[in-house]
């Protein structure tokens, strides 16, 4: 625990809801996308959160054992997982990707839910930015002890 | 050094302060983290803890989950503003507890210099 573990926390935060904002992206991209190379539609992405060493044994045995892993507190993407949502059916007969009946599999992608997703990592972001300003403020006041006054 | 406020428990108090500021960074992370739950720590048992015990106070639990805030259908219930509130708070409590070391050093100066 200290000033320099509080950036560490904000950081993992502001790592995390980066790489949320690039899977949205990455989703928006692929909203029209119907041919991938696992064969199929592109299948929409979904991130996981989870939050880091709760136990104070953890925490202490880490931080004596000086493993350079993240403080307790700080957040942690887990795992990038498929949307089970199947595939919206399109009637196009000339589309090479159609089947046998002429529909074709587009991935269920709704451009208003990535855009919402977007939004709220990008305030996120902003949130734990904030709170690494204040932090590095109070490490210079901390900082200005030392300084002849 | 007979002034009120020692070094000591200026010492102990941005301790409180810093350890306070941690929880309320972690929450800010964790505003997304389905399930998680707002941290805090009692100021006072905090304070008084760290008085009486000096350094070995940093293994004892002192946060706990703050009761009472609405909870989304995730299972989250960090507050935003209650968040950012805090921060500002906690911040200027900083400040002033580093104002104070520094007035107390100073003071000492003026006592060698005079």
């Amino acid at each position: 625990m200290g000033m320099f573990s509080m950036m560490q926390v904000s950081a993992s935060a502001l790592a995390a809801e980066r790489q949320r904002a690039e899977v949205t992206a990455v989703n928006m991209a692929n909203a029209e996308t119907t041919h991938t190379d696992q064969g199929g539609p592109f299948v929409r992405k979904e991130v996981v959160f989870s939050a880091t060493g709760g136990s104070l044994f953890h925490s202490a045995f880490s931080s004596a054992g000086g493993l350079s892993q993240n403080p307790a507190g700080s957040v942690r993407l887990t795992e990038v997982v498929d949307d089970p949502t199947p595939p919206v059916q399109r009637y196009e007969p000339g589309n090479p990707d159609a089947n046998a009946s002429g529909y074709v599999s587009y991935p269920a992608i709704n451009p208003v839910t990535e855009m919402v997703d977007l939004m709220g990592s990008v305030r996120s972001y902003q949130l734990n930015a904030s709170a690494v300003s204040a932090e590095k403020q109070m490490i210079e006041q901390s900082i200005s002890i030392l300084k002849p006054s | 050094m007979a002034s009120p406020p020692s070094l000591d428990v200026l010492q102990g108090y941005l301790k409180v302060i810093t350890d306070r500021q941690q929880m309320i960074v972690s929450n800010m992370a964790n505003v997304d983290t389905p399930g998680y739950h707002t941290k805090d720590i009692d100021f006072q048992s905090a304070m008084r803890q760290v008085m009486n015990d000096g350094d070995d106070a940093q293994l004892q639990p002192a946060s706990m989950e703050l009761q009472g805030l609405p909870e989304r259908p995730d299972g989250n219930n960090v507050n935003i503003d209650r968040e950012s509130l805090m921060l500002s708070q906690t911040q200027l409590q900083f400040q002033l507890g580093v104002q104070l070391v520094k007035g107390q050093f100073s003071q000492l100066l003026t006592a060698i210099k005079e």
